[in-house]
């Protein structure tokens, strides 16, 4: 077992990096939206969920893939991962706007402590996934493959494969321009100091509601590029996928600390390594256990996360 | 409907021991009559009106009494209700197919078991702010269905067969189509569960964990022993779940992971939010409302989880006390001090 | 005199980087009157706050009744004997005002959640006692007839004075007021003042915050003021005010200190 852990230790690698990086972009929805309510966005997950889907539907129906047509290459291929990439980005941002509306605005403004917004957060994503779920009559739904997943090179005894490779560097940019985007442009600073202290952020005429819309946009919008990179990587779909990933991400959210974009990155990473290699050693079905049981060892022995803040304690 | 809930209180509070004692065995009495009371135009499209008063309305209303404990009095959020009532049912699925134990006997056991698992998930859990309490309870209830997914001695996918129905009580029989007793069963369970809620509530507990929903943190400086009375909500929450998943398995004779899903959870939040957070009479209304209508109303049982979703948020939205409101205690105190 | 009721010994208390509370020291003796003053933000909540164990202390000793509170939990220094009220009201808003008093006598309770489950005559006894007990308190404080109104729909005054009252309940030795007058007018003000001697007559010991300075000089038996985080005067109250420390530590904030 041990040696063929190591004799694949590499290939486990890099796929536990891709993976790694869906999880950063969700765990980035989960950490902005935290950051400003200092709320789980419970709906996340689903954000996510319908990301995927709408990349099945780009590649499926706009550009009529199916399973036996040709593979896209050169620039065809770009066009098409680039379209799917944008109008999935664009759907998830919206929709994660709208839950906002649906399901934060209103109780916000009341002041109605945790335990309304978080319900009915809840109940946008049950929404969200049983609407999706009767749509697809319950079963997965294969996206058809537009691109060869051909190897481009060799790093030690494992291939690199060109969609790990694709979703890494594309993954990257993404974090990157939204790390400048937080801390170079007005509306990003605007948003952490909103993080940072809403009433003084509201004292300094900052309209508080456009910027959580704004954040709730952004959140949505790195959730659903994490949609259109899992289905580059894993070709399907299912009305069930959110809740999967969503309480991983979540859990790698907390990992890094949450409320911190950069412990969104680290705890992505290694919760995305974590869980590949536990699952060659303990088999996929245990997977979920795994990602629980580091969930709650994290909460209990370090609840601030590798860079966060203090989530036990509250100010008297 | 405020008046319905104002004027049951008073005529309640202004009654004497006797009147209590009456109007007490008088619903009860109407209550335990309801099978007989059905006719066909009750029946759901898929069981007779009397099974369905069973499952899912009387276990829905017991289940739902039990998660309120959590959210409705001490505002602790347990999204996985569904572990105890899968904790219960394994427990009388194991020990009946493979212990000589009956029912009966095995119903302390079951309880047992959901509390000691509510006191594991807890001690760790119960330290922490609400949001992330939920997310772990969340994942705690479906660690419990992967667990039962994957181990060789729950069955795996197939789960449980052959699960015994509890041994006649008093000469009466409980087969799996008769309904009527299972139905009695759970009656008295919930009767009891009432009382042990209304007992506690109006008692040092109750006041704890009344505290804490309000503001935990001057609970604790103010001497109540925060951590002890949400681990007691939670436990004793358990304890309810599980005792309602005895008597599942027990009925059904059969029982597999697929019916302990997130979906459980939700659905029994969605019977407490709906009738109205910490009124027991709020949530049995709810549990009774929700468990029939989507089984009654066949475009609606299709889309079943979608509605309750729908409830979740229209009900935080538009009504956050739900139905049937807690009881302001003032209204009625003042209602009395004018005659 | 005997040992001292409580005893601050170099508290610091460090919150990034400010340091909230610097070497801060005081006793605060038995069946007294302490008042505690200085400007805005001179960390008087704060000691509130560290002595109830919201806040661990970074350095230094709080020594109540001759033991140490480092470490201890919350709700065992309330049940110890050291209860508070908030600056800013915090009652439980949806209970009535006899609920909230009632509820802090539970601190004392020997029976629990089992006992009042069953009934068990322990159960009842102790309830009827601490109901009686709390309606005995808000009389006491003067505000009796309100005990069956919910506390959020109470009079602002009402609400500060039941603040007092709900800790009284949980029967502690020394008792700590953040601000019990604030907001109130100069007729309620000297009601107030009776009512925090009519406390102390009964046998509680009192730290009390106030911003008012005619009240906490007419009150306290002594005074202790913080700027910045710094104990920078103690003593009776005529000779705290003629200290330049604190006329200083006053003049520059004029304004708030009225
Ligand atoms: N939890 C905290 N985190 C950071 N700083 C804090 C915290 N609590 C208090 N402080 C700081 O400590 C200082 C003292 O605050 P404190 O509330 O004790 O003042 P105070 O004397 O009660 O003032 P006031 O008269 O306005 O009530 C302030 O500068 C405050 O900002
Ligand atoms: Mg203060």
């Amino acid at each position: 077992m041990i040696g063929n852990f190591f004799d694949q230790f590499w290939s486990l690698t890099f796929g536990g990096l891709s993976l790694g990086f869906i999880y950063i972009l969700i765990a980035l929805g989960y950490t902005l939206v935290y950051g400003v309510l200092r709320m789980i966005n419970f709906a996340n997950s689903e954000i996510f969920m319908v990301g995927t889907f709408a990349t099945v539907i780009v590649i499926r129906d706009l550009y009529k893939f199916t399973q036996s047509s040709e593979y896209a290459t050169g620039f065809r291929l770009w066009l098409v991962l680039g379209t799917a990439l944008i109008i999935t980005m664009i759907i998830s941002g919206l929709l994660s706007m709208v839950v906002e509306l649906v399901a934060y605005r209103r109780l916000r403004r009341r002041n109605s402590g945790v335990l309304a917004p978080l319900i009915s957060a809840i109940g946008v994503s049950m929404v969200l996934a049983e609407s999706v779920r009767i749509m697809t009559d319950s079963r997965p739904v294969a996206s058809p493959r537009a691109m060869e997943k051909s190897f481009i090179g060799k790093f030690f005894d494992a291939d690199i494969r060109l969609d790990n490779t694709i979703i890494v560097i594309a993954a990257l940019l993404l974090f990157f321009t939204l790390w400048n985007f937080i801390n170079r442009t007005r509306l990003g600073k605007a948003i952490r100091a909103v993080s940072m202290n809403p009433s003084a952020a509201k004292l300094m005429g900052i309209d508080i509601d456009k910027i959580v819309s704004a954040t709730f946009l952004i959140g949505g919008v790195m959730t659903g590029a994490a949609g259109f990179f899992y289905v580059l990587k894993y070709e399907n779909t299912a009305s069930s996928i959110g809740f999967e990933l969503g309480i991983a991400a979540f859990t790698a959210a907390i990992l890094g600390g949450i409320g911190n974009i950069k412990g969104a990155f680290f705890g992505g990473l290694a919760l995305g390594l974590l869980e590949t290699y536990a699952s060659f050693f303990l088999g996929t079905q245990w997977k979920a256990v795994t990602v629980f049981i580091v969930l709650v060892m994290v909460l209990y022995t370090r609840p601030n996360g590798l860079f966060g803040e203090s989530i036990t304690q509250t100010r008297v | 409907m405020i008046n319905i809930r104002d004027k049951g209180a008073q005529v309640w509070e202004n009654s004497g021991r006797t009147g209590r004692v009456a109007i007490a065995t008088l619903v009860i009495a109407v209550v335990a009559s309801l099978p007989f009371m059905g006719g066909t135009i009750l029946n759901t499209p898929i069981a007779s009106y009397e099974s369905v008063l069973v499952y899912p309305i009387a276990m829905f209303v017991l289940m739902a009494i039990g998660l309120n404990i959590v959210i409705g009095k001490s505002g602790l959020l347990d999204l996985g209700y569904v572990a105890f009532f899968a904790i219960g049912a394994y427990t009388m699925g194991l020990l009946g197919t493979k212990t000589g134990l009956n029912t009966w006997e095995i119903l302390p056991i079951g309880i047992a078991m959901s509390m000691f698992a509510g006191l594991v998930l807890g001690v760790p859990a119960l330290k922490l702010r609400g949001d992330y309490l939920a997310i772990i309870t969340l994942g705690f209830g479906e660690i419990v269905r992967i667990v039962a997914l994957n181990l060789g001695a729950l069955g795996r996918s197939e789960g449980i067969i052959g699960i015994p129905t509890p041994p006649p009580v008093f000469g009466i029989e409980f087969s799996f189509d008769s309904h009527r007793i299972y139905y009695w069963t759970l009656l008295i369970m919930i009767l009891l569960a009432i009382w042990m809620v209304r007992r506690l509530s109006a008692r040092r507990a109750g006041r704890a964990w009344e505290s804490i929903r309000q503001d935990e943190d001057v609970a604790e400086l103010l001497g109540v022993p925060t951590f002890r009375y949400k681990i007691w909500a939670f436990v004793l929450g358990a304890s309810v779940g599980g005792a309602a998943g005895v008597i599942y398995a027990s009925k059904t004779l059969f029982i597999a992971p697929d019916n302990f899903t997130l979906q459980i959870s939700i659905l029994i939040l969605a019977c407490v939010v709906f009738g109205g957070m910490g009124n027991i009479w709020g949530v049995i209304l709810g549990a009774v409302v929700l468990g029939y209508l989507p089984d009654r109303i066949r475009f609606l049982s299709e889309a079943r989880l979608l509605v309750f979703g729908l409830v979740l948020v229209l009900m935080m939205n538009l009504r956050p006390d739900g139905l049937l409101p807690r009881k302001k205690r003032e209204k009625a105190i003042k209602a009395k001090e004018a005659v | 005199m005997s040992t001292p009721v409580m005893s601050l010994k170099n508290v610091t208390i460090q919150f990034g980087g400010v340091k909230a509370l610097n070497n801060v020291s005081f006793d605060i003796n038995k069946q007294e009157i302490l008042g505690l003053i200085g400007p805005n933000g001179a960390g008087k909540t704060t000691v509130f706050n560290v002595v109830t164990g919201v806040y661990q202390i970074s350095s230094g000793v709080i020594d109540f009744q001759g033991k140490s509170l480092a470490g201890v939990k919350r709700y065992r220094i309330t049940r110890g004997g050291i209860a508070r009220t908030f600056q800013n009201i915090r009652l439980w808003g949806d209970m009535t005002s006899l609920e909230n008093v009632v509820t802090a006598t539970d601190t004392h309770k020997k029976s629990g959640l089992l006992s009042g489950l069953f009934g068990m005559p322990i159960s009842r006894r102790e309830e009827k006692r601490d109901t009686t007990r709390a309606q005995e308190l808000l009389d006491f404080i003067g505000i009796g007839e309100y005990s069956d109104r919910l506390a959020k729909n109470l009079p602002y005054g009402v609400q500060r004075r039941l603040e007092i009252a709900r800790a009284l309940g949980t029967n502690p030795k020394l008792l700590l007021l953040d601000e019990p007058a604030a907001g109130f007018n100069p007729a309620e003000k000297v009601e107030l003042a009776n009512t925090i001697r009519k406390i102390r007559d009964a046998g509680y010991t009192v730290l009390l915050i106030e911003h008012d300075m005619s009240l906490v000089m007419q009150v306290s038996d002594r005074i202790v003021v913080l700027d910045f985080g710094e104990k920078i005067a103690e003593g009776t109250p005529s000779e705290v005010q003629e200290d330049p420390r604190v006329i200083e530590a006053y003049l520059g904030v004029q304004e708030d200190a009225s």
